[in-house]
């Protein structure tokens, strides 16, 4: 899918129906259908369903997956390339996404990559270099630590603090329903300067080690993704140099990382578009084998309903991914487009599984059967990385703003 | 050392069709690598680091096979460089017919050490190019290949049979035909694939390679699905384990399999 390319003019415009009309190529390139190629193999080698199973069961992360994604190239995609990078475009970075999470494995691909790039732009070489390095052994290497029992995305009632002091920052204060924090190194603490009084200079972005004196945690048990753990996380006077765990400039830590949310936003929507086609898959292949009074369940129309609107559902959420992923890529104003894309996939999403388990009935909430898990983990997305509701409002003032 | 890669551009198994008299139509196959032979991509490129050398890929077939996807996809596989022989004179050539260009080319690309290949291809399987390629050059040719590593004057080469594993000693020239277990192919990465762009790639033409006109041309005179063999489909209950055991072992006994 050409996204960054331009086609040649023609030689003569006789004859030839104007650029403009044929830039819209769905046709993946060379480069795009090798790289899904080469990540084919890889998932079948490395990451089976038996395996997913497994991580499932057990509550793991799939680190040994990640780390052959690292071995394999695929875990420095869109990195500058003095970090050994390869570029990577918008577009090819949601295919990929999605075919692993095609493979029924939640947040399978590309959200490291956008926290890794965070810490790219604006970390210290140290910090760069321990990033990468946690990368490279299949490691997460942080958690964003954002949300706080009374703040979430009304970033503006945060109350963690950070306060600096001769060369050294403290931190007070709780984060809590924090992803992957149990399995990562460090913590991406999103903290305000209790000193400074505009609240859009007061955030800053520290890099903290979980193992930081001061630090604590409570597990959180959830009904649904496995593979990541959650947890609240408590910072009691925890004291650390600035040098180290500063990222970037101070007072800018929202804006830094608001910086890849659209990119994020879009890799959640692919997720969800993954996994969904994931259980209409197995949904699909169930109701042709499924017998019941004497034929397939897929031969009665009601399954057939069910399925087509599944279908339409998936089409209209990769459209949505991919020609999102190309305003990116060409550097058009996404506005809207972004939480518009979130709120859809992540909707919609859902509600194909839904009817996926719908058709497979009792069988498919017993333990084992995928189509649980992939029901369990994409209601998930309708609240991981905004919910449905923050969308709309952020979509919904854009959208009276462009017509005011 | 130079090495060279003997590979088939070949239909998706996944997307062949049998149709209802037996035929395999491959019409909707998507091109690829043929499966069975990344294991010699590996070693090849595990070989050439070694000793320094290059590996040189190598395929022949119909003018189809000469498509920037299918030689991208070979070379970034670990290739230095790309050899073609793509004519649509060999459309439907069977093995032997294969193996003769394939050798012309060879001699076409000179001083050649060594010819790795899969040891099957995976559409037609008929497993017998690497080995007719050996005799068509007039080399030793050695299928069966699990590893194969340099030596003071030659390979050192170790085989998979049946009476288990065999080292020996070769000098090159040599054909190797390599198992599809012999080694975990690496898969090729942004990098490779973008790289893949840039590797120098030479189309050789048919008739400039003087191949000999077949001496013997094979005419299929019929094709068939394989039969599914009389199966009897027989449970033992087995609530009573002993029991079960005991009446299989009985029910192998009268079918004169034991």
């Amino acid at each position: 899918m050409g996204s960054g390319r331009r086609r040649a003019p023609p030689d003569d415009d006789v004859g030839h129906i104007p650029e403009r009309h044929t830039t819209m190529d769905f046709t993946l390139t060379d480069e795009q259908e090798l790289l899904l190629s080469s990540l084919d193999e890889l998932l079948e080698r490395e990451c089976p369903e038996s395996y997913i199973a497994e991580l499932d069961l057990h509550h793991e992360s799939a680190t040994s997956f990640r780390k052959a994604l690292h071995e394999a190239g695929f875990m420095s995609l869109g990195f500058p390339e003095e970090y050994g990078g390869t570029p990577c475009d918008a577009v090819t970075l949601v295919l990929l996404a999605e075919r692993v999470c095609r493979q029924g494995l939640n947040n399978g691909f590309g959200l490291e990559l956008l926290q890794a790039m965070d810490i790219l732009e604006f970390g210290s070489e140290a910090q760069k270099q321990e990033i990468l390095g946690l990368l490279a052994n299949g490691r997460v290497p942080f958690a964003l630590g954002f949300t706080e029992p009374g703040a979430g995305s009304d970033n503006s009632a945060m109350t963690t603090s950070a306060v600096h002091h001769d060369g050294l920052v403290t931190f007070n204060g709780t984060k809590t329903l924090i992803t992957a924090a149990l399995q990562s190194k460090y913590l991406l603490v999103m903290a305000k300067n209790p000193d400074t009084e505009d609240p859009r200079k007061a955030i800053s972005m520290y890099l903290v080690p979980m193992d930081a004196p001061g630090v604590t945690t409570n597990r959180l048990e959830k009904i649904l993704w496995y593979t990541q753990d959650s947890c609240e996380i408590f910072l009691d006077d925890v004291t650390l140099p600035e040098e180290d765990c500063l990222v970037g400039v101070k007072g800018n830590g929202f804006k830094q990382l608001m910086r890849n949310f659209e990119m994020e936003r879009l890799v959640i929507a692919a997720t969800c578009l993954g996994q969904a086609q994931c259980a209409f898959d197995d949904a699909a292949a169930y109701a042709a084998q499924r017998v019941q009074f004497g034929q397939p369940i897929g031969n009665f129309q009601l399954t057939q309903l069910k399925l087509t609107d599944m279908a339409i559902k998936l089409e209209n959420m990769r459209n949505f991914v991919y020609k999102t992923a190309w305003m990116l890529d060409r550097g058009l104003p996404l506005k809207s487009q972004g939480a518009l894309c979130k709120r859809y996939c992540a909707m919609s999403g859902f509600e194909v599984a839904d009817d996926a388990l719908q058709i497979f009935g009792g069988v498919g909430v017993t333990v084992g059967a995928r189509i649980s898990r992939l029901w369990r983990d994409l209601r998930g997305h309708r609240f991981g990385g905004g919910t449905d509701e923050i969308m709309v409002h952020i979509a919904g003032r854009q959208i009276v703003k462009d017509h005011s | 050392m130079k090495i060279v890669v003997a590979y088939k551009w070949a239909p998706n198994p996944q997307d062949l069709e049998v149709r209802a008299d037996g035929t395999v139509d491959a019409s909707r196959g998507k091109p690829a690598v043929s499966e069975y032979d990344p294991v010699a991509f590996e070693l090849a490129r595990r070989l050439a680091d070694e000793t320094g050398g290059e590996v040189v890929g190598l395929t022949v077939g119909a003018a189809a096979i000469d498509t920037p996807l299918a030689r991208k996809a070979a070379l970034s596989r670990g290739l230095d460089r790309l050899v073609l022989v793509a004519d649509d004179a060999l459309v439907g050539a069977d093995s032997t017919r294969l193996a003769a260009v394939l050798a012309a080319a060879v001699r076409a690309i000179g001083d050649v050490d060594l010819v790795l290949a899969g040891d099957s291809s995976v559409d037609v399987a008929e497993g017998q190019v690497p080995l007719t390629t050996a005799a068509e050059l007039g080399w030793l040719g050695l299928g069966r290949v699990t590893a194969v590593s340099p030596a003071t004057d030659g390979l050192v080469v170790e085989r998979d049979t049946p009476a288990g594993v065999a080292v020996l000693t070769v000098r090159t020239p040599v054909v190797l035909a390599a198992t599809a277990d012999a080694v975990v192919p690496r898969v090729a990465g942004m990098k490779d694939i973008l790289a893949a762009a840039k590797k120098p790639v030479e189309v050789l033409a048919l008739a400039a390679l003087d191949v000999p006109a077949p001496a013997v041309t094979l005419a299929t005179l019929g094709t068939a699905k394989p039969s599914g063999g009389d199966r009897q489909a027989v449970l033992f209950d087995g609530a009573d384990p002993a029991a079960a055991a005991s009446q299989l072992v009985g029910a192998l006994r009268s079918a004169g399999v034991l």
